[in-house]
């Protein structure tokens, strides 16, 4: 949260999730590398140098892959929202992976010729107008530059710095580098072998990230189908009964226009804020109240629900919005309050 | 039904419902993660018997001919006389002195050497009269040949990249060939065994030009002429019969 900056905000999980992450990056590194030394006959195996360059190739897609996977694996079930809470540490970790592969390429391939080897590297192979010779490399140095924007830009203070949404939108050009990444395992290391192990990773992988964002796309869609649209000539939502919201949680409203609306309930009192985390866009309806704050389950980002603002020293603020109990049931007027404007609860308890 | 944990990142409890999820969650992964990693290194392709040892100097005797590619004919390296191509330490040529052509020559330097080929990346060239001038001995023809198959750098494909083939290898070998290193051309599904390799030469007898770039590292299909000299086989061709699958 924005109340000065370190360059990582270190506590006990990111510790041991940074650990794994290391552990596991090494373990199939290592086992890549290995099998590929020891499975060839002998003296027949690849330069010690072209297997590093497959692993960490490997290493970075999948890395990737699995980065992709999270968002909706953390829709599906909440299970995985600790994994999505220091996903950015594996988004950097995939940056300088890839960048160790690119620098072995640029190296191995380009290297050791009196050509710059940048030069050699973006026009040793011109047949962009060719699919099946396409210069695959170009599209590895184009998904490299943006999980770089991406890894350079993923501290708080560029959150902070750029806005959540154009922040949001930078960081959404994930999908962008992922499917330059496809294209460049399937035009390159696919296209010059005989077995199917390349293949069967990108396109797997490429499913495997379609098929769980369609999955959680459409549970998505169906949660919210499920706010009841005012009657004629009424303007405010209905949220259903008081009693019918978990104490210290919220049902999330969808509006005709507009964000998402988090109706929460703490005793008898009522609030109403805007759904979107001010951070990276966390749904703070899934979240909870724990003392006295909503607490993102993201990213675990705090708002005092009276008037949406982060509790001192922090200064992040949400919209507010009206909301009034009438026969036990919860309205919420679907106008948005300017951040931070503080808005007093509606008692589940006097009315009705 | 219990109600599920709620997770704060920032907060030094963890329940142990997700504490117990993620051990096991971070369990299956890392042995997954082991698995596709293993799978994945077990699939890469074998290069071939292809060998440079760069910590190997040698010295080798014979004669130096300047073309189609910087050459030593030798019978240092046993089985009678043999066809040396030189090359430079990265992916240039070397120049040799015409005073030290087509005549006896000392070259050291490390071996590059796969089945029945032999290349030289030279450290220096000096004059060895010992063994006076080796000679090629007579061309044979061995008549037309269709084929397909890859053009490759000899030096990366006889052992200095493993593998040195293929579309990802397409960037190093057009680099080798801009920098004057032998070409050569190997049929498809040979290009990881041990079997010989083709000089590749235009219809004269010498070495193509950057002309023949654009079809470096792509498979393709020739139409050409097989000759062998001094135990190494050329296929001869103009760039008309080089034709891109």
């Amino acid at each position: 949260m924005a109340a000065g900056y370190s360059i990582v905000g270190w506590n006990g999980f990111k510790r041991v999730y940074d650990g794994m992450l290391a552990l596991g990056l090494s373990l199939f590194v290592l086992a890549h590398f290995g099998a590929g030394l020891l499975s060839a006959p002998a003296g027949q195996h690849p330069s010690e140098i072209q297997l590093l360059i497959r692993a960490t190739g490997a290493a970075a897609f999948s890395l990737l892959t699995i980065i992709l996977c999270i968002g909706p694996l953390a829709r599906l079930s909440p299970r995985v929202l600790p994994v999505l809470y220091n996903r950015r540490h594996l988004g950097v970790a995939c940056f300088f992976t890839a960048l160790v592969h690119a620098g072995l390429v640029v190296l191995w391939y380009h290297g050791f010729s009196e050509m710059n080897a940048i030069i050699s590297l973006l026009t040793s192979n011109p047949r962009y107008a060719s699919f099946g010779g396409f210069p695959f490399e170009s599209l590895g140095v184009l998904a490299l530059l943006i999980l770089f924007v991406m890894a350079a830009t993923s501290h708080d203070f560029w959150n902070h710095v750029l806005g959540p949404r154009l922040w949001k939108w930078i960081h959404m050009s994930v999908y962008a580098a992922y499917g330059l990444l496809v294209a460049h395992v399937m035009l390159g290391a696919v296209q010059g072998e005989t077995g199917l192990a390349q293949a069967a990773l990108a396109g797997g992988s490429a499913l495997l990230v379609t098929g769980l964002h369609v999955v959680a796309g459409r549970l998505e869609w169906a949660r919210d189908r499920t706010t009841d649209l005012p009657p004629e000539g009424e303007d405010w939502l209905d949220a259903g009964p008081a009693e019918a919201i978990p104490n210290g949680r919220a049902v999330i409203l969808v509006p005709p226009a507009g964000e998402r609306i988090a109706v929460f309930r703490e005793g008898a009192k009522i609030y109403a804020v805007a759904n979107a985390c001010r951070h990276q866009g966390g749904p703070l309806g899934e979240g909870r109240i724990l003392d006295g704050c909503i607490v993102c389950p993201w990213h675990g980002f705090q708002y005092r629900p009276e008037d949406g603002c982060s509790p001192p020293p922090f200064t992040e603020k949400i919209p507010t919005y009206r909301t009034r109990v009438t026969g036990g049931r919860v309205f919420v007027e679907p106008v948005p309050q300017p951040p931070g404007t503080p808005m007093a609860p509606s008692m589940a308890g006097e009315a009705g | 039904m219990a109600e599920e944990p709620f997770f704060v990142g920032w907060s030094p409890e963890l329940a142990k419902p997700t504490r117990r999820f993620l051990l096991t969650a971070g369990a299956g992964l890392a042995v997954g993660v082991g698995a596709v990693g293993l799978g994945l290194g077990a699939a890469a392709p074998h290069p071939g018997p292809g060998l440079w040892d760069q910590g190997k100097k040698v010295a080798v005797t014979g004669t130096i001919y300047p073309g189609p590619y910087p050459h030593l004919l030798t019978e240092d390296l046993g089985d009678g006389l043999r066809t040396v191509l030189l090359v430079g330490a990265g992916k240039d040529r070397v120049t040799v002195r015409p005073a030290l052509t087509f005549t006896g020559a000392a070259v050291t330097g490390t071996l590059i050497e796969r089945g029945e080929h032999a290349m030289m990346a030279v450290d220096g060239v000096y004059p060895d009269p010992a063994p006076g001038r080796v000679l090629p001995g007579p061309e044979k023809d061995l008549g037309d040949a269709v084929m397909t198959g890859e053009i490759l750098d000899a030096k990366c494909w006889f052992g200095a990249m493993r593998p040195g083939h293929g579309k990802t290898h397409k960037a190093c070998a057009a680099l080798c060939a801009t920098g004057g290193l032998p070409l050569a051309f190997c049929e498809t599904g040979r290009c990881s065994d041990g079997k010989a390799a083709l000089l590749l030469l235009n219809e004269r007898g010498q070495a193509f030009g950057r002309e023949i770039l654009p079809l470096v590292a792509d498979p393709v299909m020739v139409r050409g002429r097989i000759f062998e000299v001094a135990g190494l086989r050329q296929v001869r061709m103009k760039l008309s019969d080089i034709v891109r699958l």
